[in-house]
């Protein structure tokens, strides 16, 4: 059976717990086990912090792996910025044992150490990789026919691609193979390859900024008539989500595009409830579910 | 930022400095040299502002950064408020004809702002909370009513949950000087 | 091979006009050396290249019977020729002259030093007496060539070739894939700055090419296996079935008509179709049918139709093999696919375009007959982008270099159109507009003033768009991004080299570059020869280029097959390696492991060495296990004998040798004497084909017989004329320093020196630096010199 401690970050427990849940409720369901990682701290964010200061990161982050080594397990996370952080993170200490000497260093002041002995995969892989997309297909209860579907596959689990190994950056299929395998329909729309815009510190710096960023991929997905966005990523969850209602209020622009995180989508499909799935935790109300008729 | 209206010329030989060196020499610590060092063959091709989400709507312009790190226009880099712009998406890196990694740079050129006290201060408030509970974002009452709706602890296991956890973190920040530096900025120091 | 004769040596000191006489003491060194063994004749003489110089010298040959000259004049590069020919011309084999470098290499360079010059000249000419006695006569070879050439690759580049050397009254075949000559060009449009037909400027050549009776032209045709040397390849052809008999062919059409299958034609850049039995155009050569067989069903409609019973429905493979002298290749290009270039949408949106696909729709025979429309439904296109820089000069995804002619063929296209349509609008997007050839710079502006719209930055993206593309891109000139709608996007990808380019090298075993174009034998001057005699290049198998350019590599290249064929046989220079020992031979393969350029075999259990591939390094000598191996003009003996002579002629203190390679590194240590530099007399230079030539029994023998440093300059591998066998050397090198020190010597007595002959400078710091740390350990002691000669000759027994 398949091992993975489960990464949280900060968005999805502090703000979005329904994705931690669901997360939890669809490994089981596909047997994959998910353990509970003691002790995280944020990941660190890597366009906040990254931003501040490259060497404290680098340490931060190679604690956060250092506790799925002591469990023996790859870590495990539902959003991008964390896999970007801890990917990359894993990456430098891998290829370098330099770094890696003098990260220790440091990590010996708390009694840790880090050999890049385990590592991190994103959701995304469990469901390809270890669970199979055949095995998704065959597990479908409820397929989701007619479901018009506008994938966002946000920006750091594909970039850089030299660094990440998933594929091209400008024509990916993993997700909707996904997508496709639970009956739903992928939807082409022009800005596809669109940041959310929240990260790098645009949201906590910029907030309009990046709103206006969200309202033009929001602009596109209204205009491909999607029923809602799909993503695989907490902080653009959070972004599309609560950015709807913050678009709404500082710029009287209302969209009401329900947003939902991959693991949910999956649930849904394999018949999981959707209060369970933490489908009514959003701002934006699930409208897609009276289409497929699973209020 | 204001530039000096006035004053367009740029005498190369008394206004700059050898950034792009100090930025490589900074970022050896992190990334593989040897790819830093393409900045300095970027032909200022476009392709990166091209592609900006944030080029598009700000006065944020990645190609002319880049040209003012080959250049060495330190200060004027530093001081731009345009530079906290950048979502770090990524896309410009990808597309560069000739590999320069530009968001990497922007990050590291970030680094040096922010020690050199640019810096904004809701970024400095999410740099305090790291410090003082191990997340960028706090735990609200509110966001732990929703824990338990949906059926989760109330508190996460992370450093919330675990006191030694995150003494381990404050001990860290500490030892790579981002406690002080962030102290310094909001004059707490 | 032993001397029979006794050598009766005659030794003549140039005192060069005081270039030599002011700095080296020529009396005494020509006294020195009337005292040696075997030396009849010692005499100085002002000007040895003069023509009393040079008849003192052949007098003292026929008044005294000499059968060895030894002259002592400037480098050997100078006047080596005119005086083999002189004493060859008195009955003396050039092989038992030598020439001595005393003035580039001795006074020119010490002459803050006068003693410590004339006692190396001293040393130096006793080395060459020592070994030109043990010489044995060398006589050059000859081998005929067949007067016939092989062009590989029927567009421009190979009509051109194949024409100027049939015009030469030699064979030629013309080796062609397509069914037709003609190449990429017969797609184009118009070509640049011109704006000729390239049909019409085409079409004429290769009917030239169908005229000509000294040209064979073979198409369907592939090269499948290539034997035999420079000068007599035996080359197997792999015909592919046509089904049509040209002969009887009168392309009057009848079979294209009653065809009902079709399928996508190639020569349309896919973008039209033809039937299973078509000719690719009307102009093709040979003019006949063809008939594709991976689509035919051999329903048998054509046969019924043709009035000449041309059509062989059950045509196969052949294979045949020709015999001719010299190849060219000019084998041409394809573009490189962008589909993997995600960003733009090729392969992904109908309406984005290559540059030749473009060309397809703008030619009247193409498959719209010129309209400009967009493919995805075949409305007029009225709004055209230009991507330029799409892949090239791009490390990330594509190719690094630039393709040369993009930049000019999209203002080509762009002209054409705005000149023959009405209200079109055409935007090129680019990152620098290259226009460097001749009247390059004017067509460009010619294309502003139409109205040609210009972007500078690179495009970053494309959108889709229904019917419709949406580029993105930075206007880097005004620092603004910018985006555009258009009905068709023209991408200009970068050239690569045509496929089974790769394949085709291994098969002439001619090197490739990074980029797999066929590397040059040297980029300035020797552009169109590749590094295997025999074997020429042109056109933009070479890289990218413009059709100009390809036809001058292509008139450069015949000339150059021509003259490799015109003297009907060619020589083949005697300094080769050969089987000394064949008794010691078990052929254990060492030697051909190391040889550079794949002249040795095994036959019968021996190896053998061919003198025509054989380039004379002496690599392959000191690999053989069983020292089984010599080299004409630089033997064992002879080396032997030339190392013990240096070394003894003088009473100098201090003495080290130099092993120096004779063209790259010979030739830097010249400069540093024309320039006058000055560095220490103990160096005394012994020149080598390479230095990997030498064993460590050398090295231990040089140490034995008085030398207290040993120095390697070598040839850096890719500017020496024996390739890998300089990589060999060095490599060896590094282990001998190691291998002396089991004989009580210290490594630091061996240097290595990669040389460029842009280095001339340096060689002044590290003969300096040498000197001194060979002075600072001091003389070898005899003792430890004894040892080793004991030792040796204790190996040897």
């Amino acid at each position: 059976m398949a091992k993975y401690a489960f990464f949280l970050g900060c968005i999805a427990p502090l703000r979005y717990p329904g994705l931690e849940a669901a997360t939890k409720k669809v490994m089981q369901h596909f047997n994959i086990e998910l353990l509970d990682l003691n002790g995280a701290s944020c990941c660190p964010a890597p366009g906040v912090f990254g931003s501040f200061d490259l060497w404290n990161w680098l340490v931060v982050a190679a604690r956060n792996l250092s506790l799925g080594e002591s469990l023996g397990a790859d870590l495990t996370t539902i959003c991008n910025g964390c896999y970007a952080t801890l990917q990359e993170a894993w990456h430098i200490l891998k290829e370098d044992p330099g770094k890696r000497r003098l990260v220790n260093e440091v990590l010996s002041k708390i009694n840790r150490t880090y050999n890049a002995k385990t590592g991190i995969k994103h959701v995304i892989e469990i469901f390809v990789n270890d669970i199979g997309i055949d095995k998704i297909k065959s597990s479908v209860k409820k397929p989701l026919d007619g479901l018009k579907v506008a994938i966002h596959y946000g920006c750091h689990f594909l970039k850089p691609r030299k660094i990440r190994g998933q594929g091209s950056s400008e024509k990916p299929h993993v997700l909707e193979d996904i997508v496709k395998a639970l009956g739903a329909e992928p939807v082409y729309y022009k800005e596809k390859l669109l940041c959310c815009g929240a990260g790098g510190g645009v949201r906590a710096g910029n907030l309009d900024t990046a709103l206006e960023i969200t309202a033009r991929k929001l602009e596109s997905v209204k205009e491909a008539e999607a029923d809602c966005l799909l993503h695989p990523c907490s902080f653009c969850h959070f972004q599309f989500d609560r950015g709807q209602v913050e678009l709404r209020e500082r710029k009287e622009i209302e969209f009401n595009i329900p947003v939902v995180h991959l693991v949910q989508l999956v649930g849904l499909a394999v018949g999981m409830d959707p209060k369970s799935l933490g489908l009514y935790e959003n701002e934006i109300p699930p409208t897609y579910l009276d289409k497929l008729g699973l209020r | 930022m204001k530039l000096s209206s006035t004053k367009p010329l740029i005498k190369i030989d008394e206004e700059t400095s050898d950034f792009a060196s100090e930025i490589l020499k900074r970022g050896e610590k992190i990334f593989p040299k040897e790819e830093l060092k393409r900045l300095l063959t970027c032909i200022q091709c476009g392709t990166c502002y091209g592609s900006c989400p944030s080029g598009r709507i700000t006065a944020y312009h990645v190609r002319v950064i880049m040209r003012k790190a080959q250049l060495g226009l330190k200060e004027e880099v530093l001081r731009d408020e345009n530079l906290w712009n950048c979502t770090t998406c990524y896309t410009c890196q990808e597309r560069c004809p000739r590999e320069v990694e530009t968001t990497d740079i922007i990050r590291l050129i970030r680094n040096m702002a922010f020690e050199a006290g640019y810096v904004k201060k809701p970024h400095l408030i999410v740099s305090r909370n790291f410090i003082q509970t191990g997340h960028s974002i706090p735990l609200r009452d509110q966001d732990k009513e929703k824990r338990k709706r949906v059926g989760v602890p109330e508190i996460p296991p992370t450093t919330l949950t675990y006191p030694e956890a995150l003494k381990e973190v404050q001990i860290l920040v500490e030892a790579t000087g981002f406690k002080e530096k962030v102290l310094k900025l909001l004059g707490e120091g | 091979m032993k001397t029979l004769e006794t050598p009766r040596v005659g030794v003549f000191v140039c005192e060069c006009g005081g270039n030599i006489s002011d700095v080296v003491d020529v009396k005494r060194v020509a006294k020195a050396a009337s005292e040696w063994e075997n030396v009849i004749v010692a005499r100085h003489y002002t000007y040895m290249c003069s023509k009393p110089g040079v008849e003192l010298i052949r007098q003292s040959i026929r008044k005294r019977g000499l059968n060895r000259v030894v002259i002592a004049c400037c480098t050997p590069k100078m006047h080596r020729k005119m005086f083999e020919r002189n004493v060859e011309e008195e009955g003396v084999n050039s092989a038992f002259l030598e020439v001595v470098n005393i003035r580039e290499q001795c006074s020119w360079v010490h002459h803050e030093d006068p003693e410590g010059a004339t006692l190396k000249a001293i040393d130096l000419i006793k080395g060459a007496v020592k070994k030109v006695e043990k010489a044995v006569p060398l006589h050059p070879g000859k081998m005929p060539v067949k007067p016939a050439v092989l062009v590989i690759g029927g567009g421009i580049a190979g009509i051109t070739a194949a024409l100027r050397v049939a015009e030469a009254g030699i064979k030629v075949y013309l080796v062609e894939k397509e069914p037709t000559i003609g190449g990429q060009m017969a797609k184009f449009s118009k070509v640049f700055p011109t704006l000729d037909c390239a049909q019409c400027i085409l079409t004429p050549k290769m009917g030239e090419v169908a005229e000509n009776p000294n040209i064979e032209l073979l198409t369907l045709a592939e090269v499948a296996s290539v034997e035999g040397v420079p000068g007599d390849f035996k080359v197997k052809i792999k015909l592919k079935p046509r089904g049509v008999d040209v002969e009887k062919c009168v392309g009057c059409g009848a079979c294209n008509r009653a065809c009902p299958v079709e399928t996508v034609s190639d020569f349309d850049e896919r973008l039209g179709k033809h039937k299973a039995i078509y000719i690719p155009f009307p102009q093709a050569v040979p003019t006949a049918y063809v008939i594709d067989f991976n689509s035919c069903t051999k329903c048998g409609k054509c046969v019924e139709k043709c009035p000449r019973k041309a059509i062989n429905l059950d045509d196969t493979e052949k294979e045949i093999e020709i015999n001719v002298g010299a190849i060219i290749v000019a084998t041409g290009f394809k573009l490189f696919d962008l589909s993997e270039y995600g960003e733009y949408k090729y392969g992904t949106h109908p309406n984005v375009i290559t540059s030749l696909q473009m060309e397809r729709l703008m030619n009247v025979t193409g498959p719209t007959s010129g309209a400009i429309v967009r493919p995805s439904d075949g409305r007029e296109a009225k709004k055209i982008g230009y991507v330029l820089c799409a892949g090239s000069r791009d490390t990330n995804k594509g190719k690094p270099y630039c393709s040369r002619v993009c930049c000019l063929y999209a203002l080509k296209q762009a002209l054409i159109m705005k000149e023959f349509m009405e209200g079109l609008d055409i935007w090129i997007h680019y990152i620098d507009l290259r226009a460097a050839g001749r009247r390059y710079e004017e067509f460009y502006k010619n294309a502003q003033i139409e109205g040609i719209k210009f972007v500078r930055g690179k495009v970053s993206e494309i959108i889709p768009d229904g019917n419709q593309l949406i580029v993105r891109a930075e206007d880097t000139t005004l620092g603004r991004p910018v985006e555009n709608r258009y009905d068709l996007v023209v991408l200009c990808p970068p050239i690569v080299p045509s496929p089974g380019t790769a394949k085709l090298a291994e098969i002439l075993k001619i090197p490739l570059d990074e980029d797999g174009f066929i590397l040059e034998k040297h980029p300035k001057l020797d552009p169109v020869a590749t590094k295997r005699e025999g074997i020429f290049a042109c056109g933009v198998i070479l890289g990218p280029k413009d059709i100009q350019t390809s036809v001058s590599e292509a008139e450069g290249a015949a000339a150059k097959a021509i003259n490799f064929l015109i003297q009907k046989e060619k020589i083949i220079e005697p300094n080769k390696a050969y089987l000394a020992i064949p008794e010691r031979c078990d052929a254990c393969r060492e030697c051909i492991e190391v040889c550079p350029t794949e002249a040795i075999s095994v036959a019968s259990d021996k190896v053998e060495i061919n003198e025509i591939l054989c380039n004379g390094c002496g690599a392959c000598i000191p690999a053989c296990p069983k020292e089984a191996l010599d080299l004409k003009g630089l033997s064992e003996e002879q080396l032997m004998a030339e190392i013990e002579g240096v070394l003894s002629g003088s009473e100098s203190e201090i003495k080290i040798i130099a092993f120096v390679e004779n063209e790259i590194a010979y030739t830097a240590l010249d400069l540093t004497g024309v320039a006058r530099l000055s560095y220490p007399s103990s160096i005394r230079v012994i020149p080598v084909p390479s230095t990997g030539r030498l064993k460590l029994k050398h090295i231990l023998y040089a140490f034995a017989k008085g030398a207290d440093g040993v120095m390697f300059l070598e040839a850096p591998e890719h500017e020496g004329p024996f390739g890998k066998a300089h990589a060999i050397a060095e490599e060896r090198v590094e282990n001998y320093r190691f291998d002396v020190e089991d004989y009580d010597i210290d490594s630091v007595r061996i240097w290595f020196s990669k040389v460029y002959v842009p280095d001339w400078r340096k060689l002044v710091k590290v003969f300096e630096t040498f000197d001194r740390m060979i002075k600072d350990e001091g003389p070898i002691d005899q003792e430890t010199r004894e040892t080793i000669l004991k030792k040796l000759e204790e190996e040897s027994d």
